[in-house]
């Protein structure tokens, strides 16, 4: 595997007015390989994921598999290969689960509706999607409208619609948020096995035991700036990491 | 010079309107984050109220009037014709706005076109449709500047509505409730936590609206006379001016108000002179406009305010529709048999509900699917009507090669219409499409060089030596074109059921859901959009042609702005999201077979309008589903019992297995 | 200090979006002059439990008592005019408004002493009247939103997530000025914090929420004294690590 696999981000710069949301961040994400990115609230985490989508303006490099991407919008970014969830969720209400998964599987355009009013309607796709609900666990709920699902049920699908039809890397916006202690470890092994088929993953969460367990390598933002890189278990025992989440003892017992 | 100048100062009655009513409109959008498309209605009624007090000293509610004997006074009028229209701004919120203000963009659009609808059916119900005289009390003379007379009039009544739109500029700059209002515009949770309410925010704006408008109106109409139509709808360019002004500043509203005014009287002195093309003297003064404002919103139009709600909104549910072929067949010769076993107005009233659905249908695609609201929708099918009556006539073009060749270049119009749609969305894109729709109609359908008065004759379709045409002899409605209308519409149907249930429809959907987390799963956003513009204008374009073969000719009054907005408003009654809601939309569509009975064995015809417009507003705020939704709805209530009646019968098996935890 | 009735109690409280509770079963009273700080990292339903607190959304279950009244029909903007004030976790600010505006709407009636009185505290904003408050930095922001709930004389004051963006200097200042303000106006404090430490060196009491559960609530001294115990706490480790899931044959 050459060099270039994966996703590289160099030195992205996002700036709203005069705030600087994302000063100068760096990351890698191989193949199979989970990487932590974890902040207290508003650090730029999902600032960060915008920028690597293409939904908001930023200066810097972003490479996947060796493409510069930073320059397309975000529909060809997803087809190459660069895929995402959202922190709220964001599927499509009232399209079923496997409807949702379709969407991001087929392509539209003139071509496809050429094809839909003359030609025969594709089975294919089919079992991306099956192998996708399969991946997730969530064959069960195939024909059930997104909105009725569960909100741990609504993360999956989201993950699953990201990661239908292949990606390179998986961009997850808080998968864990609002899920129960239970469904947050399901989730951990559910991330695991993903990575190990192939994709590489970028995990966001607050969930700091879903983060340190699962995790290869962490990078910890604070006020837009990276402070940490490295092995998840030197991130809970680094001093700066454990100020920028509970704040530093201060002498604020004087006042 | 001179003369220019007089033109321009002419212009300051229709500036006057236009600021009335854009600094209401600006009012309530701000109080509200809603467009309220009646603005123009609501101050034509409170005109109408001074005008009949003066003239006959009744004073007209919209049920029963009570006759003062004598007159009252100029003052004493005025008072209770502003009053009517503070209680009628109170009324429109609590009644129509405040039960849809947690309701979707499209419920709320479709509302206040409702009362728009609504209220133009009464005025016209009340007062009669003829033009009314108003008084002018405001004194008249003229001066004389750079050789030409300028009439003092029109420049008292447009200070008098500057200084109104400088009262509301202050309310809102000044006042507790106006800070507030404004407050509420950016962060309206934040206002609630201060301890104000949005309600009556809402409210005092709406009836500070209805004032101001009123007074416009009653101004302006002093100069030219009362007419319900033209001055309704002159809330469209009021729209447009309020776009301009970034539908927050009242300055520039004054401004581009006072403009637009102007330069549509200049027009008025520019077509009279000699060098100016014959083709371009009408519609001039609507489409330059249109064209400036949507220059202005493209370049601008993605920083336009949009007011955040933290509420995540229901859609209304699009049921994905499968090919049935035995429901399809037996619709079919339903309806075959239906137009056999009819005749003469009757069978001309079902032809024209089939060819009501194929409109109704291309607003499924656009706004049921796609979820963008478009009022162009009539000027599309007007347009490729147009071309027919060309086609078919002057170029000798052959049935169906016309007709398909028509529907595309409507279909070339919507895919142009689709463009502000990159940039804009919800009410904003209904006033685009609403001022485009407005701008086709007057340039092409009121232009006597490009449709003369003696109509635009449409040649009879034939096929294969088959003669489809409408009508022969005193048979005013044949059956062979029945039948030619049923065939298209099935064909029509037909294609949109492949491409609702296939990628494209699916596609829809995701837009309409959300976009960027279609544009997320690698969904191109704007050429999707291109593509349901173009596939709902390519119907509209089909049904223009229809309706042109079974008028015998391009009948501009079928596809006018307020044509178009009652297409809207039976689209969303019948279903916007469904077949069956445009079938049912059909059917109650105006000149469609329930109009030809109302009007025919009820002789309730004049009051078509006004149900409609309160059937509207009722079913946005109860029902946004529709007719057709709401019967799925309780057809799906039934099968649903009749299930659970069955499942209690078996033992509930599969609930047990779906509850154990999912292993790794 | 004797023991006054609660301004604020809360008793079972299960709230959440479409029928889906992200908090559940939380109970706390808040006494006035007293400071309760709710702890937790983000998702794990502390602003869920607000927005129910002050009738944004509705219960699912429990019952919240203001002023020694159940919430009923009560609409958020009433209970805000009784004394309710919540500041939100986006500052609750309207940018293109001035501070004056903001002042002008806070106060019900027009009381330049109290005014003066309020302002005196933050004095970074006397000079800044007519700056409109998306133009301020985020430590005056965050100023103005509080001297506008102050402005509103409130009896019960809550604040979410104070510390959001801010540098940690500016939070060591302003935390500790509500502390104070709480006890010498008898105004009751709720304090939503990720920054426990800070929060807790001014609160009376904390409670640690944690995946929409109170898991931890205690005399905020103690709190302090057994650091450890709340990282745990806060993070799922160590006493408050999960079950192993059932069933997982690793």
């Amino acid at each position: 595997m050459s060099d270039t696999h994966g996703l590289y981000a160099r030195e992205l710069t996002v700036r709203y007015g005069g705030l600087v949301a994302n000063s100068a961040v760096s990351i890698t994400v191989r193949p199979g390989e989970i990487v932590g990115l974890i902040g207290p609230n508003g650090a730029g985490k999902t600032t960060f994921v915008d920028a690597l989508t293409g939904f908001t303006p930023m200066t810097g490099e972003i490479t996947l598999d060796g493409r510069a991407i930073d320059a397309l919008p975000p529909h060809e970014r997803r087809a190459a290969g660069l895929s995402r969830t959202w922190q709220s969720g964001e599927l499509f209400g009232n399209l079923s689960t496997t409807e949702n998964l379709l969407v991001a599987t087929r392509r539209a355009g003139w071509t496809a509706l050429a094809r839909d009013v003359f030609g025969r309607h594709r089975r294919t796709g089919r079992e991306v999607v099956d192998a996708a609900l399969e991946m997730v666990g969530l064959v069960d709920v195939a024909d059930t409208l997104a909105r009725d699902l569960s909100l741990g049920q609504q993360k999956l699908v989201g993950v699953a619609r990201a990661a239908a039809g292949g990606c390179t890397v998986l961009l997850l916006d808080e998968p864990a948020a609002g899920l129960d202690s239970m469904e947050s470890r399901a989730l951990a092994l559910r991330l695991r096995s993903i990575a190990d088929a192939g994709p590489g993953i970028l995990l966001i969460d607050h969930d700091m035991s879903l983060v340190l367990n699962v995790c290869d390598r962490v990078t910890v933002l604070e006020f837009g700036k990276q402070i940490f890189t490295g092995d998840p278990g030197a991130a809970r025992s680094d001093p700066r990491v454990v100020a920028a989440y509970l704040g530093t003892p201060t002498e604020v017992g004087h006042v | 010079m001179g003369t220019v100048l007089q033109f321009v100062v002419l212009g300051l009655g229709l500036g006057a309107v236009y600021i009335g009513l854009g600094s209401g409109l600006l009012l309530v959008h701000r109080a509200t984050g809603m467009i309220n498309f009646a603005q123009g209605a609501i101050a034509t009624w409170g005109a109408y109220v001074f005008a009949e007090l003066r003239n006959t000293g009744t004073l007209v509610f919209p049920i029963g009037s009570v006759d003062l004997g004598e007159p009252p006074s100029t003052a004493t009028s005025l008072v209770i014709a502003l009053a009517t229209a503070i209680a009628l701004g109170f009324a429109v919120h609590y009644l129509a706005f405040r039960p849809v203000r947690q309701n979707s963009v499209l419920a709320q659009v479709v509302v206040s076109v409702a009362l728009l609808i609504t209220i133009q059916a009464l005025v016209v119900l009340r007062f009669g449709p003829n033009k009314v005289d108003v008084e002018s009390f405001v004194p008249g003379g003229t001066v004389t500047v750079l050789g030409a007379s300028i009439p003092t009039r029109e420049l008292l009544i447009a200070l008098v509505v500057v200084v109104l739109a400088a009262l509301v500029w202050c309310y809102l700059r000044f006042t507790r409730i106006g800070i507030a209002t404004r407050a509420a515009s950016e962060n309206e949770r934040a206002a609630v936590l201060m301890g104000f309410s949005p309600s009556w925010l809402a409210a005092i704006a709406q009836a500070g609206a209805a004032f101001v408008g009123t007074v416009a109106v009653i101004l302006a109409s002093s100069l030219t006379g009362l007419n319900a139509d033209y001055f309704g709808l002159l809330v469209i360019p009021a729209l447009a001016v309020l776009l301009v002004a970034r539908l927050e500043s009242i300055p520039i509203l004054v401004v581009a108000a006072i403009g637009l005014g102007s330069f549509q009287s200049l027009i008025g002195l520019l077509v009279t002179q000699p060098w100016w093309p014959v083709w371009a003297q009408s519609g001039l003064d609507q489409v330059i406009p249109f064209a400036v404002v949507m220059v202005i919103l493209f370049v601008t139009g993605n920083r336009l305010p949009t007011r955040g709600s933290t509420q995540q909104i229901r859609l209304p549910d699009v049921p994905i529709p499968r090919m049935r072929p035995v429901v399809a067949i037996g619709l079919l010769v339903a309806a075959g048999v239906a137009l056999a076993l009819t005749e003469g107005t009757i069978r001309f009233g079902l032809t024209t509900s089939l060819i009501l659905s194929l409109l109704a249908l291309s607003y499924v695609v656009l706004t049921g699917y796609l979820g963008q609201i478009s009022l162009a929708q009539s000027a599309f099918a007007g347009a490729a009507g147009f071309v027919l009556s060309k086609a078919s006539v002057d170029w000798g073009v052959p049935f169906p090669v016309s007709m398909i060749l028509c529907a595309l270049l409507a279909t070339a119009l919507g895919m142009l219409v689709a463009l502000p749609a990159f940039r804009i969305r919800g009410a904003q894109l209904a006033i685009v499409t609403l001022a485009a729709g407005l701008g086709i109609e007057r340039f092409i359908f009121n232009n006597y060089s490009l449709s003369p008065p003696e109509g635009n004759p449409i040649a009879d379709a034939s096929l294969f030596g088959l003669d489809l045409a409408v009508r022969e002899g005193r048979d005013l409605s044949r059956l062979s074109f029945s039948l030619m209308v049923l065939v298209i519409v099935a064909i029509v149907v037909w294609i949109f059921v492949r491409v609702a249930s296939g990628d494209m429809g699916r596609a829809f959907l995701a837009v309409r859901a959300n976009e960027r987390a279609a544009e997320s799963s690698g969904i191109n956003v704007r050429r999707t959009k291109v593509i349901g513009f173009a596939l709902s204008a390519f119907i509209a374009g089909i049904a223009g042609c229809l309706i042109g073969f079974s008028r015998g000719q391009l009948s501009a009054e079928s596809f006018t702005v307020m044509a178009g907005l009652q297409l809207l408003a039976v689209a969303y009654l019948g279903g916007i999201t469904t077949i069956g809601g445009s079938l049912v939309a059909g059917l109650i569509g105006p000149l469609g077979i329930s109009y030809v009975l109302m009007r025919g064995f009820l002789d309730l015809g004049e009051y078509y309008e006004l149900v409609l417009g309160l059937a509207l507003i009722l079913t946005a705020i109860l029902n946004p589903v529709g007719i057709a939704g709401a019967t799925h709805h309780q057809i799906e209530f039934i099968r649903r019992k009749l299930a659970r009646r069955r499942a209690d019968a078996a033992p509930p098996v599969d609930v047990a297995l779906r509850e154990e935890p999912t292993r790794v | 200090m004797s023991d006054p009735s609660p301004v604020l109690s809360v008793d079972g409280l299960t709230a959440g979006y479409n029928g889906v509770p992200a908090i559940r079963d939380l109970s706390f009273a808040v006494r006035p002059g007293e400071v309760v700080a709710l702890l937790g990292p983000n998702g794990a339903g502390k602003t869920t439990s607000l927005l129910a607190m002050v009738g944004l959304i509705p219960l699912l279950g429990g019952e919240v008592q203001v002023f020694g009244a159940p919430l009923g029909r009560r609409r958020p903007h009433q209970l805000a005019r009784s004394g309710l004030l919540l500041v939100p976790d986006d500052r609750g600010l309207f940018p293109a408004l001035s501070i004056r505006e903001h002042m002008r709407l806070a106060a019900t009636k027009r009381d330049p002493r109290h005014e003066q009185e309020v302002l005196e505290k933050f004095p970074a904003l006397l000079d800044l009247g007519s700056r409109r408050s998306g133009l301020l930095s985020g430590g005056e922001q965050q100023m103005l939103a509080i001297a506008k709930a102050l402005l509103a004389r409130p009896k019960v004051l809550i604040v979410d997530e104070m510390s959001l963006g801010l540098a940690p200097k500016i939070v060591q200042d302003l935390l500790p000025m509500i502390g104070n303000l709480a006890r010498a106006d008898g105004i009751g404090v709720v304090l939503v914090e990720q920054h426990i430490e800070l929060a807790l060196s001014v609160a009376d009491r904390g409670i640690v929420v944690s995946h929409g559960r109170a898991v931890l609530a205690s005399d905020a001294s103690a709190l302090l004294a057994d650091r450890d115990l709340v990282e745990e706490a806060y993070f799922g480790t160590g006493r408050f690590a999960d079950p192993e899931p059932v069933g997982d044959p690793a």
